[in-house]
């Protein structure tokens, strides 16, 4: 692929941003920025414009507390993807990670039971949990999944890619719907 | 004892605690990584409060974004202020959201119905 075609290619896809490597404090900081910045431009209505931006600052908190080294003890190696995309009906936030592949099983149990859920179901599970976890020590208290599905009010889709015998690439992708233009009679 | 002023940045929250009249602001955005070391100093400011015996305590909560590892400090401190409530202070908390933003209108009676303090929330119009 030459470079024009790549080029081509994130226009096409509806490419708003894309990024892979270590996120850092600095590197959330900005993405969030420019975020904010892009959606403003695409002139979104305030609440479409919030979701995305909650969908994204839960995304990036998971990748920055649970990412795992690509190289076992290697912290430099703690990369991860992030992207964001639309086409005509929604938002699309992607993330991956590795993941250590005995921690997938909690994992896949914890979104299946999310996407599960009804509205007011997950609404019900949500005041349990923050009523009963204890902060963990990553503050991430397990509301994460549960509240990305109450914010997006769409499935979670996920899948884990094999890596090796100890890590798994965990694949997340969130999706948020545009507002529906009204139609002039 | 002194008032409690943090100001706010992209990450956290501006706070304005105010010992004389009971009024707690919390607005803004709380997005941090690492929310321990930003609540910690604002539980134990209200810990220390409850010694002065308040009459009345207002917290006035109009937070535009906050990350869930925020929500269980929000929690922390809505539990703090029902102790002032044992001990006789009169405690209302205002929770203030954009009127289109429905999921922190919906946020905002979640804390009312876990905290069981009383509540009241208040939409105000986009900017």
């Amino acid at each position: 692929m030459n470079t024009y075609e790549k080029f081509r290619k994130l226009m096409d896809n509806h490419i708003m941003l894309s990024f892979k490597g270590e996120i850092t404090s600095d590197i959330i900081t900005m993405v969030l920025q420019i975020m904010e910045t892009r959606l403003d431009s695409v002139s979104e209505k305030g609440n479409v414009k919030k979701k995305i931006f909650n969908v994204l600052v839960e995304c990036m908190q998971n990748l920055y507390h649970h990412s795992e080294a690509e190289e076992p003890g290697n912290v430099d190696t703690r990369r991860a993807m992030l992207e964001l995309f639309y086409d005509n009906d929604f938002y699309y936030i992607l993330t991956g990670n590795y993941i250590k592949n005995d921690a997938i099983a909690a994992l896949r149990d914890r979104i299946d039971r999310v996407n599960s859920l009804s509205k007011e179901d997950l609404r019900r599970y949500y005041r349990e949990i923050l009523d009963n976890n204890i902060i963990s020590d990553k503050g991430g208290a397990d509301l994460g999944m549960i509240d990305m599905a109450r914010k997006s009010g769409q499935k979670l889709f996920y899948q884990f890619h094999d890596v090796n015998d100890s890590l798994s690439f965990f694949e997340l992708r969130v999706k948020v719907a545009k507002n529906k233009p009204k139609l002039d009679k | 004892m002194d008032n409690l002023i943090i100001e706010g940045t992209r990450q956290t929250p501006e706070i304005n605690f105010d010992v004389e009249s009971g009024i707690l602001k919390l607005e803004g955005r709380s997005i941090p990584e690492n929310t321990f070391e930003f609540f910690t100093p604002v539980l134990n400011w209200l810990d220390a409060y409850v010694n002065s015996s308040p009459d009345k305590i207002v917290a006035k909560i109009n937070l535009e974004y906050f990350n869930t590892s925020s929500s269980k400090y929000i929690l922390e401190i809505l539990k703090k202020l029902k102790v002032f409530k044992v001990e006789g202070t009169e405690v209302l908390v205002e929770w203030y959201y954009e009127e289109d933003d429905e999921e922190m209108m919906e946020t905002g009676e979640d804390y009312e119905d876990v905290s069981g303090l009383p509540f009241e929330i208040i939409s105000f119009e986009e900017e």
